[in-house]
């Protein structure tokens, strides 16, 4: 339970560098930012709220994750790929 | 033993279905970021016209929820029914909170007639009638997920009151704390999207 109240402590902190950081001029850094920020927080609730580091019934849930990220980041470079060399 | 094995596929199952969702906010997502680098001045100029503190407050609406909706869960497993059945009152709660300030943020908006297919909005530039096109259409996307999650976490809340869901027989809260996550990390990512990154 603490860890639960701690993980959430967090997770508010996160939230008000994300909002306190956007208020400030990062200039190309600000998209950095605010996603790195984003994937930390959804690191956390991942691993945390929904036990994803607990689960060890099957092996599959090792690979399912990242995969179907994995996916989604080669559709996201190519789609870029394709916008930005047209 | 065969009670465990049924346990974990139906959490795999859970698991599949979350990252078919990922799958299509992550379209959606990728649609935004490409219109974002056709028209980065517009998008600029039409993200600082949202209401960036109602976002942060929504956004740490959410996360409080996500905690009671894991407290939850905590409480059942160690028997303590009453505990669970009060966080889960709080998480359906917290969800409509942030349902009724979607609603106030969405009417302003409508009464400044910006709306998909307004003739105001259609009169400006075309990347901000883009940009509301989307605007409408994911948070709205994700607000139908919040109300799925309501309606959930509703009939979760009855089951446990009634005993059909206990200690031994959690799997059915879980799997919707599974969801009712899923759909907070979304908005962890729609937040910066939209509110912040300009």
């Amino acid at each position: 339970m603490k860890t639960y109240i701690f993980v959430w402590l967090s997770l508010v902190i996160l939230t008000g560098l994300a909002v306190s950081a956007a208020g400030m001029d990062w200039g190309g850094w600000s998209l950095g930012v605010a996603l790195g920020i984003a994937f930390l927080k959804s690191g956390l609730i991942l691993n945390y709220f929904m036990h994803l580091k607990d689960e060890r019934g099957l092996r599959l849930f090792r690979w399912m994750i990242p995969g179907i990220l994995a996916i989604l980041i080669l559709f996201i470079g190519l789609t870029f790929l394709d916008v930005a060399f047209r | 033993m065969k009670n465990h094995k049924d346990n974990t596929v139906s959490t795999l199952g859970m698991w599949l279905f979350l990252l078919s969702e990922i799958l299509l906010f992550g379209g959606l997502f990728i649609i935004c970021s490409v219109y974002r680098y056709n028209h980065s001045r517009i998008f600029h100029l039409a993200a600082e016209s949202l209401n960036r503190p109602l976002g942060a407050l929504n956004t740490l609406i959410l996360l409080t929820s996500s905690l009671t909706m894991a407290l939850s869960i905590f409480f059942l497993k160690n028997r303590r029914s009453e505990r669970s059945l009060f966080f889960l009152f709080l998480t359906i709660f917290l969800g409509l909170f942030f349902l009724s300030n979607k609603y106030f943020e969405w009417a302003s908006k409508v009464h400044h007639g910006v709306y998909p297919n307004a003739p105001v909005l259609l009169e400006r530039e075309r990347g901000e009638v883009l940009f509301y096109g989307l605007y409408y259409s994911m948070t709205g996307l994700h607000g139908l997920h919040v109300l799925v999650g309501i309606g959930l976490l509703s009939v979760m809340f009855v089951s446990v009151l009634r005993g059909k869901i206990d200690h031994e027989r959690i799997l059915p809260l879980k799997n919707t704390g599974l969801y009712w996550h899923l759909v907070d990390i979304i908005w962890i990512f729609l937040f910066p999207l939209f509110y912040l990154i300009t």
